[in-house]
């Protein structure tokens, strides 16, 4: 990476460069109407001889009396355009950092272009941060972007001439970034790049060049062999539409020879998107391609290879010229009308009329599953999706069927439970990581649905919530299946650990990132308003923490009195409001200890599936079920767009992921399009302890969001709620007496089926199969002719467990 | 006889108070009384040890973003 040395090296001769005022004017592309394109900056200059000293800001800048406060971030020498209030942005030179200003009226497709070659780092109402690395340029130059693009359009951006360290660092991450492409077509591997002398390089590479195959019989029209390279047109998106837009008639348009005018009338809108390079039929020679042919059997070495001679090869699949895997019949219902930043997401995707493969990051809520379904019908081939639980399976196979065309017959499920196949030669198959990637023994049965999985070709892959999945368990699930394209889905790329940079070499960049308070403003996710409430340690309880291992510490903050009080009275004030409520707890004995006293329902990971429905459904459409507790299995995939309200009394340590998985369990609140409807998400601290500070950690990835989380220090009213809880000394004594007497397991968290430990666990899942047991009868006792009375041994387990009395009387009564 | 002690009335969150009073466990000299649940009158030279304490214990728990910038960065 860059150290900040360097940065400060290369760049030499401040003042030229600022001040540099070469009239060149910047031709080729279309231009910004409000812009005057005449600034650009000079070439560096060489520093003389004499000049020995490298560029050094404190020392050559004259400055002001004020310089030195700012040491090495001192840019006053960095000299402002004489428009500089019409662009948008500036640059760090230091780091690359980008600041964005949302307000211009340049802002939207400044922002587009710049979450294709950055990453957004904060995104709050007036000001956007965004930072430039390794990984977010090699995305941009995976979904087309070209260097000398990058630069001159950041420079017609920024206020600020674009520092040399930044070109120069743009440079070299572009340079060798996604020259290579490894295609497959027409069922062959083709290594591929539009400059011949990298091919040339390559198959004089010693462990590359032996692995290429002669081309024999190829026989396409449009080629000519030169130099033992295979020379054709540049694969444009041409009459590919994907389904579900309305710019199909458009785009075939600009095919069909109209391009001059379209892109006149478009020029603003498509200022960004041109630039990926819709249409550049009209130059041939830059947009030939070469190509050469390897050898199924060496895409691993290839691939390996060139990684480490830093020619990382993208992966693009051919999908419209492969006869040999059989098409699928897919397509979205007519309908099916998918939302502009979903096209917008898919058309990174298949920009070029192949697939890539690639990352789409989108809120919770706003349709990631729909991206993938239009996708799967945009390939039409066979597909496999993978997902986390049971549950989001079942939702994904239900999702298909309501969008799109696709026979049940054809979508076969793969879980524990479900062994199915599709009939067909082409079918969909929504199966689970931890089915998919088990390594432990399988059933029978799982083994021939493996073995049916590994042995054929697909098209494309489904990877929903990737970020959950190691890597380890990736590269077994990659390995495993045989798919041309892969698509990750998330809304969430975070993780506390380091491992978000292997997706980018296991599945590939990220190609498409939404503002989630761009999606709010439109409507299409819901106003969340956040508070982060504080509630005071009561003496009692503060002094045992303060004497108390830092586990049982947890129990202690999180079964805080008065915490216990504000959740009360937040439900409520809420139930009153007319809200549905949903309460999050990680600690199950917190769990059922509110639950039980407030009487509600709850839902932990050892609750059947029966009851499990039941509660849900109970929540969905009964008026007087308005609050649920869930534990961490609530955390992701369970769909209740009935809930306008959380509350959440302990949580995941600093999981910035589960704060942002579990906001958007209300993101899709069915009701968020009603006049000033606005969710709420509070989440309960106990002050002065440890949670405090996960707390704000936690608060981070949202905040980045452009979130802002009001902190309440006191609820108006709360003493007055009449059956408040624990509000005598003696019944806050007795509390905490029955919580010291917990051990430590109590203050752990969780173990269950969810996203976040569903990690290491790997195949645990697949339940055992029982034995068959054999008896001895007579045929006529088989048929039940015997003369006995039947008597039930085994009742179910669940019904010896003692349950909450309120919850008995409305599970049960309804039998 | 009786004895005068110059002290200094501390008002305080019950969990402040908790905090002060386990520092003052260590050592037994900074507090000279407990008076309810959100007063104590402490030693007047010790006032500027208890606040070094407390600023650093509370900073504990309060969460600054570089540090995120650092995991990240690791």
């Amino acid at each position: 990476m860059l150290s900040q040395d360097e940065y400060s090296d290369q760049y030499n001769s401040s003042e030229s460069a600022a001040t540099g005022d070469d009239d060149d004017e910047y031709t080729g592309r279309p231009s910004l109407p409000s812009v005057h394109l005449r600034v650009k900056p000079a070439p560096p200059q060489k520093p003389n001889a004499g000049d020995s000293t490298s560029f050094d800001p404190s020392s050559t800048v004259k400055g002001d009396s004020i310089s030195r406060v700012f040491g090495r971030a001192e840019f006053s020498y960095l000299m402002l355009k004489p428009d500089h209030t019409s662009r948008p942005l500036w640059i760090n030179p230091l780091d690359g950092r980008i600041i964005l200003e949302s307000y211009s009226p340049l802002a939207e497709q400044a922002q587009d272009f710049l979450v294709t070659i950055a990453e957004p780092v904060s995104r709050p109402t007036h000001i956007h941060e965004y930072k430039l690395t390794p990984y977010s340029l090699y995305a941009a130059v995976s979904v087309g972007l070209e260097t000398n693009d990058i630069i001159s359009v950041l420079n017609r951006l920024s206020k600020v001439a674009v520092p040399q360290n930044i070109i120069d660092f743009i440079n070299n991450c572009t340079v060798s970034y996604g020259k290579v492409k490894l295609v497959l077509k027409y069922n062959r591997y083709f290594v591929e790049s539009p400059q011949a002398d990298t091919l040339q390089m390559l198959l004089k590479d010693p462990e590359i060049g032996p692995l290429r195959i002669e081309g024999d019989d190829y026989n396409a029209t449009s080629t000519t062999i030169v130099e033992g390279l295979v020379r054709e047109k540049a694969p444009s998106m041409g009459e590919l539409t994907i389904p579900g837009t309305n710019k199909g008639s458009n785009s075939s348009a600009v095919a069909g020879g109209q391009a001059e005018g379209d892109r006149q009338h478009q020029s603003v809108e498509d200022l960004f998107t041109s630039v990926v390079g819709l249409d550049r039929e009209d130059d041939d020679d830059m947009d030939a391609v070469h190509s050469f042919e390897i050898a199924h059997e060496s895409v691993e070495p290839v691939k390996k290879r060139c990684q480490e001679i830093d020619y990382p090869v993208l992966e693009e699949y051919d999908f419209r010229n492969d006869t040999r895997n059989p098409n699928l019949d897919i397509d979205l219902k007519p309908s099916t009308q998918i939302r502009p930043y979903q096209e917008k997401s898919l058309s990174k995707m298949f920009g070029n009329g192949r697939a890539r493969s690639g990352i789409i990051v989108l809120p919770c809520g706003a349709g990631k599953t729909l991206v993938g379904i239009t996708a799967a019908c945009t390939i039409k081939k066979s597909v496999i999706v993978l997902c986390t639980s049971s549950v989001s399976v079942m939702q994904w196979r239900q999702q298909f069927l309501q969008w799109c065309t696709i026979q049940p017959e054809n979508i076969a499920v793969f879980t524990s439970e479900n062994k199915e196949k599709f009939r067909n030669e082409a079918g969909l198959v929504v199966s689970t990581y931890s089915m998919v990637a088990n390594t432990r023994n399988r059933s029978h049965e799982s083994q021939k649905m493996m073995d049916f999985l590994t042995s054929r070709e697909w098209g494309f892959v489904i990877l929903d919530e990737v970020h959950v999945v190691p890597a380890a368990m990736f590269r077994r699930v990659v390995t495993t299946i045989a798919a041309h394209a892969k698509l990750g889905l998330t809304a969430t790329l975070v993780r506390e650990d380091d491992k978000i940079d292997d997706l980018n070499f296991l599945i590939g960049p990220k190609l498409y990132e939404a503002n989630w308070m761009d999606l709010a403003n439109k409507g299409h996710i819901a106003n969340v308003q956040c508070a982060e409430v504080w509630c005071p340690m009561t003496t009692e309880f503060y002094n045992e923490y303060l004497h108390e291992t830092p586990r049982k510490r947890r129990l202690l903050y999180i079964m805080n009195p008065k915490k216990f009080q504000a959740c009360q009275f937040l439900i409520n004030y809420h139930e009153k409001r007319g809200d549905k409520i949903i309460v999050f707890s990680d600690n199950v004995y917190a769990l059922q200890a509110y639950a039980q006293k407030l009487k509600k329902f709850f839902i932990y990971g050892g609750t059947p599936q029966g009851e499990r429905m039941n509660i849900l459904q109970n929540f969905q459409l009964n008026p007087e079920v308005n609050t649920i507790f869930l534990s961490k299995v609530g955390d992701t995939s369970i769909d209740l767009p009935e809930a306008t309200c959380l509350i959440q009394i302990s949580s995941h340590y600093g999981s910035r992921r589960q704060e942002a998985q579990r906001l958007g369990r209300i993101l899709r609140a069915k009701r968020r399009n009603d006049e000033g409807f606005n969710a709420f998400f509070y989440s309960l601290v106990s002050k002065d302890t440890q949670e405090m500070y996960y707390s704000t950690k936690r608060q981070a990835f949202l905040v980045d969001q452009g979130y802002a989380f009001k902190v309440i220090t006191h609820l108006q009213g709360m003493e007055n709620l009449p059956d408040l809880a624990y509000a005598t000394v003696g019944e806050r004594r007795e509390l905490l007496q029955s919580v010291l007497l917990q051990n430590e397991e109590a203050a752990g968290i969780e173990n269950g089926d969810d996203a976040e430990n569903f990690v290491g666990r790997g195949g645990g899942y697949v339940k055992s199969i029982k034995k068959a047991k054999r008896t001895m009868g007579s045929l006529s006792s088989l048929a039940g002719g015997d003369d006995m009375a039947y008597v039930e041994y085994n009742k179910s387990k669940n019904k010896e467990k003692t349950r909450n009395p309120l919850i008995k009387k409305l599970y049960y009564s309804k039998k | 006889m009786p004895r005068a002690v110059k002290g200094v009335l501390v008002e305080c969150d019950p969990s402040i108070k908790a905090l002060i009073l386990s520092i003052d466990s260590k050592s037994h000299n900074i507090v000279l009384a407990d008076l309810d649940d959100e007063h104590l009158l402490i030693d007047v030279p010790m006032l500027e040890h208890v606040k070094r304490q407390l600023d650093s214990q509370l900073a504990e728990n309060t969460f600054k973003p570089a540090e995120l910038d650092d995991i990240q960065r690791k």
